[in-house]
């Protein structure tokens, strides 16, 4: 299969807008009459608010509302889980006076500006019955439970050999066996742009400008709160400032927001500080990951274990499935068992964070395949490959398209892994010591239902539309170009839409699945658009094509043709007086999964070096190579790869929410402290892409690129580290300080690694 | 609604009336971060930006800073990257390029703690609002001090030219209604006993007009390092800054201090004393670098700083020595 404009590089169809400043992001909005919303949260993690004095604030200058649990507005439940829609904190604020966890809604002021509405808002003191909360891991172990299913499996899952029963019998009798534990923090997904919220009533109508993963789904679910109907709300979001999942769930300000635009008659915006951001709306959980690996010399596998503990909020049940989408399948053990328990703490909901599950899943597999390499002496690409899984284990069914072992070997061949020394500690130059990592990189393919329309205007231009969304990863470029590839136009003549649920159906930009539920839609409705056009070209008395039997109309790069005969689609329009045709399609998954696997797979290797003296870790060079399917858009995709990369990197190195475990308090919630990877800590990133299409999995080919560039690259840090210093930390991030206190120094020299 | 007067004056008279909690602004690159925390509530702010505080010239008796010259015009300035390597590796290893560019020298010197309890209002700090209790010491402290802390405060002094200042013996000349005079930043900088609100010498209405480095001795290197997270935009978990006097192969003077782990620019006169006469080897070093944690305090999250910063003395010393 070829193609003609998929696969290119293409500059964004919106750059201009974004350098410009043009593009109008949910906070920019500026309706007239607006009012100016300020969020008030707790400052205890568990209790009852007592009393909430708002005398001084109800006569600030400019305050037009103040709502508390004592002075609220009505909201409801939100509606249970549904396709394509997710709500974060499944309590609407201000319906009691009960705290859950630090930093929730307790009360909103409504003023004629924002500095108004913060400074009143400052000026409400709430006072607390407080009851002690579980914040810590000792805390909440006891409390410890297995969720009913994690991924349509059992929370405790055993895929074992013929014969055996009990997974700690092979571990005792296999000949090298790894067993250690990872640690890993909090973490926030921090957008540059905050969310935000600017509800417009029209009547009984609400425009709802939001920043949000789904629109769809987000209209369902304020809807659902407001107590209103979902016909009557319209949610505009046309560009998002980043996401990462924090906005893929609908949270609370948003329906609060709408309320009191209803309430107050006039439309009122919020938008969340970066504070707020660290409690209102999610993080990823902290996992302790304890994983046995257990092989013959050789290096087969013989046994698999990886169990983990994920915190999870009293308010609100979340799994981030760390063994689930990582250990049960990646490599070909006859014995696997993966679990999970979640540890419920009066934190704020966690949510879906980049690669939720894989991406600390892939630290404790890559990182201890990385040991075992070690303890065997084999090189930890060949151990990969000596355990490389053809059928999905217990399963037996095949991967749609499986092309790791190319990942494995361009990656290696690109960056000269065969450099790499075996020994650790043994390159160094002044100063630093190197070393080299490689992990693997790992997600699930997903598609959902989606529809989108194609429409073909007499101008000679065609538009794409779709429910979709844009998170900053390009997909209004990505309707642009799926339109001109599957109409043969030039990319400069299709236009998109999206961001508006007014729009066809489609899912939450989440799960990397925004081109390949959308994509196929896009495919299936030019198709019918052409067939269409042929269809009236052939029947219509006006048309030139009047007359040729439909089954002889052809349509070519724009063009119907029939024998010699040809005519632009613009010409035929025009001939049969219409300013445009056009023609809608959903699309969904069929029969291929219950014959498939799908997921997409890449090899991420670094080298770094690390200070001989202080153990500062810095990052010298990255080779990713991803199989991901067909690549749309080369330039915004090896984008994508990029971004994981950084986001890996902070993982690695940077990124740790402070969980106060007295107060509940994040000590670190401000880009100040809670430290993402500046451009200094960045190396040269080479990007490869396999661009096999995978088209068993959809119609183009197209896997999604959004998430599986963190989840490969964390692993390969850590084991850079390992071979630069000798030493394993498996507690992220691997700040100096762990490095140094590491294992013996080299007594008696306190001053070197 | 705390709205705020703005006030430009052009002459150092002017500036001597203002008394707290009216704020001088210069650069604005810690006042305004503080205003939008409401950590400062000045109701009056005072630019100085027009007085002629401005220079850079050596003399006879060492190198002159106006206090409104800019951290990136200093650093960028041929006789402080030439003649006083370790002021210029300092300032490039603060902040960004962006706040260098805004922020003024004097400014610099008087930039206040990034402990993450002084910075947030909701929270209690002995040295925003005295007698409110210091939760650092039981909280979030890893970037706080080991050094010259208190039972009352433990937050760490962030300058990082500070700290190269002292190394270097630099003073202050500072102007205000009782004339001008001279303090020497070893002196300048108090520890927060049981007024941690009281940071420094100045008195009210008094500013900081110049800085005075003395020139360095001929046969001086001197050089700044700085460990921190991440590589840029990021305050140090310890730094050091030496001057390294030598006489053939041996130390003939050594100047040292360090920073992000005091809680003010710390000065270890022990350590570069320990150094003089003797030949650097990583032995000598480490024998002195281990007497900077005299009289430490560790705290919950914070203790390898006792480490850190030997080890940091150790790379700081031996990279200015060649033995690296």
């Amino acid at each position: 299969m070829s193609y003609s404009v998929l696969g290119q590089p293409q500059d964004r169809v919106d750059g201009r807008l974004k350098v410009t400043g043009a593009a109008v992001y949910s906070g920019d909005r500026r309706p007239a009459n607006l009012a100016y919303g300020y969020l008030l949260t707790s400052s205890v993690s568990k209790g009852t608010i007592r009393l909430m004095d708002t005398t001084v604030a109800d006569r600030a200058p400019g305050v037009l509302a103040v709502y508390t649990p004592f002075r609220s507005l009505k909201l409801y439940a939100p509606a249970s889980q549904q396709e394509g829609s997710a709500t974060g904190d499944p309590y609407p604020p201000l319906q009691n006076p009960k705290v859950r966890y630090y930093g929730q809604i307790i009360g909103l002021v409504v003023a004629e500006s924002f500095e108004e509405a913060r400074d009143a808002a400052g000026l409400i003191k709430a006072e607390y019955d407080q009851v002690k909360p579980s914040l810590t891991w000792d805390e909440g172990m006891p409390h410890a439970f297995e969720p009913k299913a994690i991924d349509h499996e059992k929370a405790t899952l055993e895929v074992f050999a013929p014969g055996v029963t009990d997974i700690e019998e092979v571990i005792r009798q296999a000949p090298a066996v790894v067993e250690v534990t990872y640690r890993e923090p909090m973490n926030h997904h921090n957008p540059m742009e905050p969310h935000a919220t600017t509800a417009v009533w029209d009547g009984d109508r609400l425009d709802l400008y939001d920043a949000t993963q789904a629109v769809v789904g987000h209209r369902h679910n304020v809807a659902t709160v407001l107590g209103v109907d979902e016909d009557r709300v319209r949610v505009i979001c046309p560009f998002v400032g980043g996401a990462f999942g924090c906005k893929g769930s609908m949270w609370m300000h948003s329906p609060l927001t709408a309320a009191a635009a209803r309430a107050l008659r006039r439309p009122v915006q919020t938008v969340l500080t970066r504070e707020q951001m660290f409690t209102l709306v999610g993080h990823r959980p902290a996992l302790i990951q304890q994983m046995t690996l257990a092989a013959n010399p050789d290096g087969a596998l013989q046994a698999v274990k990886h169990e983990v503990l994920s915190t999870v909020s009293t308010s609100k049940e979340f799994i981030e499935a760390a063994a689930h989408r990582t250990s049960r399948f990646l490599y070909k053990s006859p014995n696997i068992l993966v679990k999970q328990r979640l540890v419920p703490l009066d934190v704020s909901p966690p949510t879906f964070m980049r690669a939720p599950g894989n991406a600390p899943g892939m630290f404790a597999l890559e990182c201890a395949m990385d040991e075992l390499a070690v303890r065997l002496n084999v090189d930890p690409v060949e151990l990969r490959m000596r355990n490389y899984a053809d059928v999905y284990p217990g399963r037996g069914v095949p991967w749609s398209s499986k092309n790791l072992a190319d990942c494995y070997r361009i990656g290696a061949e690109k960056f000269g892994w065969a450099q790499r020394s075996p020994q650790p500690g043994v390159k160094g130059s002044g100063e630093w010591l190197f070393g080299m990592g490689m992990g693997t990189a790992l997600y699930g393919a997903h598609r959902s239902r989606a529809a989108a329309k194609v429409r073909l205007c007499a101008d000679g231009t065609a538009e794409v539309s779709s429910a979709t969304q844009d998170l900053g990863t390009g997909t209004w470029t990505v309707l642009a170009m799926v339109g001109a590839e599957y109409l043969g136009l030039p990319v400069e003549r299709v236009r998109g839409a999206l961001g508006d649920s007014g729009l066809p159906m489609a899912p939450v930009s989440g799960g990397s699945q925004t081109v390949a539920s959308v994509a196929p839609a896009i495919q299936k409705a030019a198709e019918s658009v052409t067939r269409k056009l042929a269809q009236m070209a052939a029947t219509d008395p006006g048309s030139p094509f009047h007359g040729v039997p439909p089954e002889q109309l052809r349509y070519e790069n724009g063009f119907l043709v029939a024998g010699n005969q040809r005519a632009s689609f613009a010409d035929v329009l025009s001939k049969l007086n219409r300013g445009a045709i056009e023609a809608e399609e959903t699309t969904a998954a069929g029969s291929e999964e219950e014959r498939y696997v799908f997921h997409s797979f890449g090899a991420q290797f670094c080298e770094l070096k690390v200070n001989r003296y202080t153990a500062e870790v810095r990052v010298q060079r990255v080779t990713t190579v991803m199989d991901i399917g067909k690549v749309v858009n080369l330039k915004a995709a090896r984008s994508q790869v990029i971004g994981g990369v950084v986001f890996g990197i902070g993982l690695a190195l940077l990124e740790q929410s402070e969980l106060e475990t007295t107060s509940g308090r994040i000590a670190n919630a401000n880009l100040s402290e809670y430290l993402v990877a500046t451009n200094a800590d960045v190396p040269v990133i080479d990007v490869t892409f396999i661009d096999k299409p995978d088209l068993i999995f959809n119609g183009v080919g197209a896997r999604g690129v959004g998430e599986i560039g963190i989840t490969g690259l964390p692993s390969a840090i850590a084991n850079a580290i390992y071979n630069a210093t000798g030493k394993r930390i498996r507690d992220f991030p691997i700040t100096p300080e762990k490095i140094l206190m590491e294992g013996e120094t080299r007594a008696p020299r306190v001053s070197l690694i | 609604m705390s709205p705020i007067q703005f006030q430009t004056i052009g002459s150092l008279a002017e500036a001597e009336a203002v008394r707290p909690p009216a704020s001088f602004i210069a650069g604005g690159t810690n006042v305004v971060d503080l205003l939008k925390l409401e950590v400062l509530k000045p109701g009056t702010l005072v630019s100085i930006t027009p007085l002629p505080l401005r220079g850079i010239d050596e003399k006879g008796d060492g190198l002159r800073i106006g206090a409104l010259e800019t951290m990136s015009a200093v650093a960028a300035h041929p006789l402080v990257a030439s003649g006083y390597p370790v002021i210029a590796q300092a300032l490039l290893q603060s902040a960004s390029a962006q706040l260098r560019n805004m922020a003024s020298m004097g400014g610099n010197l008087l930039q206040r703690t990034r402990c993450g309890y002084f910075r947030d209002v909701n929270s209690g700090c002995n040295k925003r609002v005295p007698g409110t209790g210091c939760p650092a010491i039981h909280g979030a402290n890893r970037m706080l001090a080991i050094l010259g802390t208190s039972p009352h405060c433990i937050a760490t002094n962030p300058s990082d030219l500070a700290v190269a200042l002292v190394a270097l013996d630099a003073a202050v000349a500072v102007r205000g209604q009782d004339g001008s005079r001279s303090i020497r930043l070893r002196e300048f900088y108090l520890e927060p006993g049981d007024t941690p609100d009281r940071e420094n010498q100045l008195r009210p209405g008094e500013l900081i007009t110049e800085i005075r480095v003395p020139r360095l001795a001929p046969n001086t290197r001197s050089a700044y390092v700085k460990v921190r997270d991440r590589a840029s935009y990021e305050f140090a978990l310890s730094s050091a800054a030496v001057a390294l006097t030598m006489d053939g192969d041996r130390v003939q003077k050594a100047e040292v201090a360090a920073g992000g782990v005091g809680t003010k620019p710390w000065w270890l006169p022990r350590v570069g004393d320990a150094l003089v006469g003797k030949t650097l080897s990583l032995d000598t070093v480490e024998a002195a670098a281990r007497l900077s944690s005299e009289n430490s305090q560790r705290y919950s999250d914070n203790g390898f700083k006792v480490e850190m910063l030997q080890r940091t003395l150790v790379r700081a010393l031996c990279v200015t020595g060649g033995i690296a």
